[in-house]
């Protein structure tokens, strides 16, 4: 359990001389949390952008245009010095510029070459079985060409019955016709031609015989092709020549056009100006530190009190964790980060969240496999994103394997032998027998290792027992959020009344079962008592939210029901596989392979299902269930003035 | 209608074992189709919701996945059947 990182108000005033040495230094350090000034009547107004800041976003826009057309990628980094690439940036981005603008120009010429050639190709193909020179389709004073296409066959006599003067070319596969005819008899033509759904095809603008012109124009689409080609591997040598220089400059000008800037996020007047801000705490020394340094002295820092409740809330939050619970922080963020006053509940869940997902899935092989399968992926990848989560998968499958070996399960077989209520089940292992322990619930028995199958009743007991577990742990941890803010009686009414209701029922419901005679009267009593102090604390929306209680406590049961329906995929894809192998020994061969194939396949399939069902079930827990006692969220991120360099250094 | 001789003879044909299996269906099917019926409504909302701000993916889930209770209570009815 633990409380954000403490945080300073720091207030930063100096002349404006020594404004661009400030900001240098509170960029280089990286500590202070700038609040932005908003311009009230003290009279302070924010200031404008250094002279340089035009520029540098001019060229950081030209680089990030020139970069995404390139397609660049954030690859290993080469550190460059600031100062060589600042020197080399102006000459060497215009190069680029004109090298990469020529490159375009040329590619997109080609481009529309290509679909021109393309274009005219088509109209060619049509007329390539009548090997008729294009130049003998036009510039007739008495004859009629019709060049087109027909639905049908065309027969010869369908013409020669209109007309006796006729020139016919027709193509029975393309039904591609073309047709001399004299002027004289050209609408009767067009009237059978119009019967067989005639439509005009463009004639080629250049003369000359179709399949030679088709020959021509296939070699010009082939030399432009390998001309794009050969253009498109100079642009991909440009792109992996520069691409540690577009990741550097983008980094010097990113940190230039951030410093240039801040001048618009403060207070100045004529000739002073005010940086207010956050730094954490144990830092706040380096920090005066470094303004000194950097100005000699003349900018004065000094640390502010927090003024109110109000802007208590309002600190920015930077996590206060451990490395090892350091990844939970992700499932926190995919919340709401705690706000500066709240306890950051992230140790609580790097316990709860592991615990609650090993006892859903709880079976050692899918233990070993998704562990196997995260570290792999651990050490595979490199991103910053997948690594906590994969820490977080391995979390959860320590706790898999426990639970594991508490339920004796392994890819869904039982490893130990079961004897009772008349039934005998083999266990993987010969010489692991279940020991019975207790009684359970509705004549089941309690025994080790735990056979969920065969106690569910029991395991809802118990699933509901560790929900109303981890439900009064959200009540203890509201209790004290809210002592510390409101004091005690706010804490004892509002949430200690839930824990009174709950001894309550439990008090009565133990007398009305006859455990402890006599008990459900004072139990009653202890229950009105609590729902009495309820509707204090939280008015009458108090009672009217007691029902939920069951229901948080009932929705826990989803522990074993969840669990089980993993359970009975493995088995049922064992009971699959095993009985295609055992069913005919005559045919081992066959049906064995198709046997592995389907354990495998099926599995792999319950493997996937088993990151997801117990991991949402496990986080829906954590949200719903247990935040909802104590948890409101809404912290903003602490978001220091600085930058964390990768491909640049000083 | 149904005479009374044909519901005997159906019911010892089903056996009381039947009846509670299929009362137990019953249980999980109502629930099961009312929790996915809830959640749909939610999860379209939440998607929207999530492609106007992904910062909303954590609230998203959570009120996604609150109608779920409904199926467990179901699940519990089924096995008190039992």
């Amino acid at each position: 359990m633990s409380r954000p990182k403490r945080m300073t108000k720091a207030v930063i005033v100096g002349h404006k001389s020594v404004l661009k040495g400030t900001i240098d230094s509170l960029h280089d350090s990286n500590l202070l949390h700038i609040e932005d000034f908003i311009e009230d009547e003290s009279g302070f107004k924010i200031s404008k952008p250094f002279q340089n800041a035009e520029e540098a976003s001019k060229k950081l826009v030209k680089i990030r245009s020139i970069a995404n057309y390139l397609g660049i990628e954030r690859t290993k980094p080469v550190v460059q010095k600031t100062n060589a690439v600042l020197r080399e940036l102006d000459a060497k981005l215009d190069k680029l510029d004109s090298d990469i603008a020529e490159k375009i120009k040329i590619i997109n010429k080609y481009d529309t070459d290509l679909k021109n050639i393309e274009a005219k190709k088509k109209e060619i193909l049509p007329f390539l079985s009548i090997n008729l020179d294009f130049d003998y389709y036009r510039g007739y004073e008495n004859l009629e060409v019709f060049a087109g296409s027909v639905k049908e066959n065309l027969e010869e006599g369908l013409i020669s019955r209109v007309t006796p003067a006729y020139e016919l070319f027709f193509d029975a596969n393309t039904k591609t016709v073309v047709l001399f005819v004299a002027k004289t008899d050209a609408h009767k033509v067009a009237e059978v031609l119009q019967a067989l759904e005639f439509k005009e095809l463009r004639i080629p603008e250049r003369g000359g015989v179709p399949s030679e012109l088709l020959k021509e124009t296939e070699q010009k689409e082939a030399d432009t092709s390998i001309m794009i080609v050969s253009l498109k591997a100079e642009v991909e040598s440009i792109r992996s020549q520069y691409t540690d220089f577009l990741l550097a400059s983008d980094e010097v000008l990113s940190i230039e056009n951030q410093k240039a800037e801040l001048p618009l996020r403060i207070a100045t007047s004529g000739n002073a100006f005010v940086i207010e801000g956050w730094v954490p705490s144990d830092k706040y020394d380096i920090l005066v530190n470094s303004v000194n340094d950097a100005t000699s002295g003349r900018a004065y820092v000094t640390s502010i009190g927090i003024e109110d409740e109000e802007e208590e809330e309002h600190i920015p939050v930077e996590y206060n964790n451990s490395k090892s619970v350091a990844p939970m922080q992700e499932i926190m963020n995919l919340y709401s980060r705690p706000k500066y006053t709240e306890i950051d509940p992230s140790s609580i869940i790097f316990i709860t969240f592991p615990l609650i997902y090993g006892m859903i899935l709880g079976d050692i092989g899918y233990a070993i496999i998704l562990g196997a399968m995260a570290l792999a992926i651990k050490s595979l990848v490199k991103s910053d994103a997948v690594k906590p989560l994969m820490n977080i998968l391995l979390y959860c499958q320590i706790s898999t394997f426990i639970f594991g070996i508490i339920y004796g399960e392994f890819l869904g077989f039982p490893l130990a032998s079961l004897h009772s209520e008349g039934e005998n089940v083999a266990g993987l292992l010969p010489f692991w027998n279940t020991i019975t322990l207790f009684p359970g619930i509705s004549g089941e028995e309690f025994t080790f290792p735990v056979h969920r199958a065969h106690m569910v009743m029991t395991m809802i007991g118990v699933s509901v027992a560790v929900g109303l577990l981890h439900l009064n742990l959200g009540y203890i941890l509201g209790f004290i959020n809210i002592s510390k803010h409101h004091g005690l009686k706010h804490a004892v009414l509002e949430k200690g009344s839930w824990m009174i209701i709950e001894l309550g029922v439990l008090f009565a419901a133990l007398g009305y079962f006859g455990v402890i005679s006599g008990l459900t009267n004072v139990g009653v009593v202890i229950l009105l008592f609590g729902i009495v102090m309820l509707t204090m604390g939280e008015g009458i929306k108090g009672p009217v939210e007691l029902p939920s209680l069951m229901g948080n406590a009932l929705s826990y049961a989803r522990i074993i029901a969840v669990g089980l329906s993993s359970i009975y995929i493995a088995s049922t894809i064992n009971t699959i596989a095993f009985g295609m192998i055992w069913a005919d020994h005559s045919k081992i061969g066959l049906v064995a392979i198709a046997a592995i194939i389907v354990f495998i396949l099926g599995h792999a399939l319950n493997t996937v299902l088993s990151i997801i069902a117990p991991g949402l079930h496990s986080l829906r827990l954590q949200y719903v269930e247990f935040f909802g006692k104590f948890y409101q969220g809404g912290g903003k991120k602490f978001n220091p003035f600085g930058y964390i360099r990768k491909y640049t250094e000083e | 209608m149904v005479d009374a001789g044909t519901v005997a003879v159906a019911t010892q044909m089903i056996g009381d074992a039947g009846l509670k299996a299929i009362g137990a269906g019953i249980a999980i099917t109502g629930t099961g189709l009312a929790s996915g019926w809830a959640e749909k409504e939610i999860g379209s909302a939440a998607i929207g919701a999530m492609a106007e701000n992904e910062a909303l993916f954590g609230k998203g889930l959570i009120l996604t996945v609150i109608p779920e209770t409904i199926v467990i209570f179901g699940l519990v009815v089924a096995l008190l059947i039992k």
